[in-house]
């Protein structure tokens, strides 16, 4: 990401009494970006994200909000410029879903047309139907609660968003439909994000980047894929045995693709000899316009030839660009073989991932 | 026993010109001592929620005078304030802060932790805090303590006749004086009648405004 620095935290701590709750962390979250903080219970994740709305003054380290000093800034600005999604839930009980959700546009007191507008078109983006708006909290499931509070912290279309486990209160099977949601809400609203959670396999899923925190202090930031590699215990434990295949998940085929590899066009001259072949059994067939057609036995060639179109093999199994590495391996395992071609959806041919690249992607 | 209802009964259609005269007059001093007091008691009650030492002490005090007889208070008040409704009004007050400040305190502190951290992380005001989420989620409470103010109040009124206020009690008292039960009841039944009414529109009041800001059940 090369995106400007939205949330800036440098050497931040925050004592209660003698007590060091967060100690001297430091990250940086760039625009578009969703920063994920995950630890044990207590370890000082929701402390640490109400510091940037200064919920929660700080007692040493400097925050910066787009590049501004949050001390310096008026409280009451800073935090309606940044959309909430607390802990929680806590949606105010006495006032109904449209009011809820339009709370911020009430603060800023800006017309009753506009909030109800604002209301009606952010229910429907939650997933919500419209006739909610009318109900109060206590009508509402957890989850249905949960994505109301989501709503209302993108009332006011903020740039920035922290979200204190907005999915913690459900159960596993909607709290995978309201990540996707949130990941593909996030493709159109590209958000600045910090989110936490104390679900490993949610912070895989949902971090552009993932900070680990413990007693109080950040202990290593990364990717999923940076996290997995990780060397110290704490983090190896905390992430627990399964972690790699939770890492392989979040990560396209794409990033392990070979794309250096034999094509070549159908009715083409083709020399199995040919340096760029070395090493390779099979080529891969494409038409004209790149669309796949198959592979052929570079072996079973004599010499340079035209290639024959009865020696085409179709293409095993494939999986689309857009997949999984978890899904691909699984793809591998299934069907015996030590690499499956990624074809996108057109049908244009686009390389292959093999176990190797997907071990040298690990390593590193 | 029939005779002594039907005996009662014409007494009361004779005097039931000065029955209406005195039951206004009570209705207006106990509205005027349950909104003097609710007035006073519900802003004290909002500072000290958020002072929980001097809170305690507050509620004390108001403890401690709340148990004070009303014939004493109105005597200590009879130097100050002379006779007629002043005194009355000031002894209701001074009797309705303890159950509105009580509850006034123990309303706004039982509001939910998660709503008010919701409301300033969205970046409400303290006021906007205080008038749109703290105040309307604590009026059932509140709203309870003022009514339980509103009984009591209508039948501490009675003790205002003693200094020339006016109201109901001046029947029960000269009704005592003269050992006329007819007098007494003429009195008391209007009272008794008053509380309960009094209590049952508080009550729909209280609806009325649950359900406009939404605080229903
Ligand atoms: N107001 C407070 N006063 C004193 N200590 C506090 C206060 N708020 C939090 N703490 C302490 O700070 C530490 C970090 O709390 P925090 O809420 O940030 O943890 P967390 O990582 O969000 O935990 P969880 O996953 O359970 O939500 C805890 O030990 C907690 O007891
Ligand atoms: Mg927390």
């Amino acid at each position: 990401m090369t995106g400007r620095v939205e949330v800036e935290l440098q050497n931040v701590s925050k004592f209660y009494g003698e007590d060091k709750v967060v100690d001297e962390v430091s990250f940086q979250v760039k625009q578009g970006e969703i920063f994920v903080l995950i630890g044990p219970s207590g370890c000082g994740k929701t402390t640490t994200l109400k510091m940037i709305n200064q919920l929660v003054p700080h007692t040493s380290g400097s925050i910066f909000v787009r590049g501004k000093d949050v001390t310096e800034l008026d409280t009451v600005e800073l935090r309606r410029s940044i959309g909430y999604v607390i802990q929680y839930i806590g949606l105010l009980p006495h006032l109904t879903i449209q009011d809820n959700i339009a709370f911020v546009l009430q603060l800023k007191k800006c017309p009753k047309k506009k909030q109800r507008e604002r209301a009606m078109e952010l229910i429907e983006t939650v997933g919500l139907p419209l006739s909610y708006l009318e109900r109060y909290p206590r009508e509402l499931s957890g989850g249905q609660q949960q994505r109301v509070g989501v709503a209302r912290a993108l009332a006011a279309d903020p740039e920035i968003l922290l979200m204190d486990e907005p999915f913690g209160a459900v159960d596993p099977v909607t709290r995978e439909q309201l990540q996707n949601e949130l990941l593909r809400l996030q493709e159109t609203i590209r958000k600045t994000i910090v989110f936490v959670t104390h679900d490993i396999q949610e912070a895989f899923k949902m971090g552009d980047r993932i900070g680990i925190m413990r007693g109080g202090k950040l202990v290593t930031i990364g990717t999923a894929m940076d996290i997995v590699k990780e060397r110290d215990d704490f983090v190896r434990s905390f992430i627990g045995q399964g972690a790699v295949f939770s890492a392989l998940d979040t990560i396209p085929v794409t990033r392990a693709l070979i794309r250096d590899l034999p094509v070549v066009k159908k009715e083409a001259l083709v020399d199995p000899a040919q340096p760029a072949f070395k090493g390779w059994d099979y080529a891969f067939v494409v038409d004209d316009r790149g669309q796949s057609l198959g592979y052929i036995s570079l072996a079973e060639m004599e010499g340079p030839q035209k290639i024959d179109p009865d020696k085409v093999e179709p293409l095993p199994s494939s999986c689309l660009p857009g997949d999984s590495l978890k899904k691909a391996l699984e793809e591998m395992l299934w069907g015996s073989r030590a690499w499956l071609p990624v074809v996108s959806e057109e049908g244009s041919f686009l390389g292959i991932v093999s176990f190797q690249s997907c071990a040298s992607l690990l390593a590193g | 026993m029939a005779e002594s209802i039907l005996s009662f009964l014409s007494y009361f259609w004779v005097i039931r010109g000065q029955v209406a005269e005195l039951t206004l007059q009570h209705t207006l001093l106990s509205l005027a001592g349950v909104l003097a007091g609710t007035l006073t008691a519900v802003p004290l009650g909002i500072f000290i929620s958020r002072r929980p030492k001097i809170g305690s002490y507050v509620i004390d005090i108001a403890g401690m005078l709340y148990t004070i007889p009303s014939l004493a208070i109105l005597g200590f008040l009879l130097p100050f304030l002379g006779l007629g409704w002043l005194p009355t009004i000031v002894a209701l007050t001074i009797y309705s802060w303890l159950p509105v400040l009580r509850n006034t305190c123990a309303g706004l502190l039982g509001v939910d932790p998660a709503a008010k951290e919701a409301a300033l992380g969205m970046g409400a005001t303290s006021s906007q805090l205080l008038f749109r989420v703290e105040l309307p989620m604590a009026f059932p409470i509140i709203m309870a303590g003022i009514r339980t103010v509103a009984v009591l109040t209508v039948g501490i009124t009675t003790m205002g006749a003693l200094v020339a206020a006016g109201g109901l009690g001046n029947l029960i008292f000269t009704g005592i004086s003269m050992m006329d039960n007819r007098m007494i009841l003429a009195g008391t039944i209007p009272v008794s009648l008053l509380a309960v009414l009094l209590d049952k529109l508080l009550g729909i009041l209280e609806h009325k405004a649950s359900l406009k800001m939404g605080v229903r059940g």
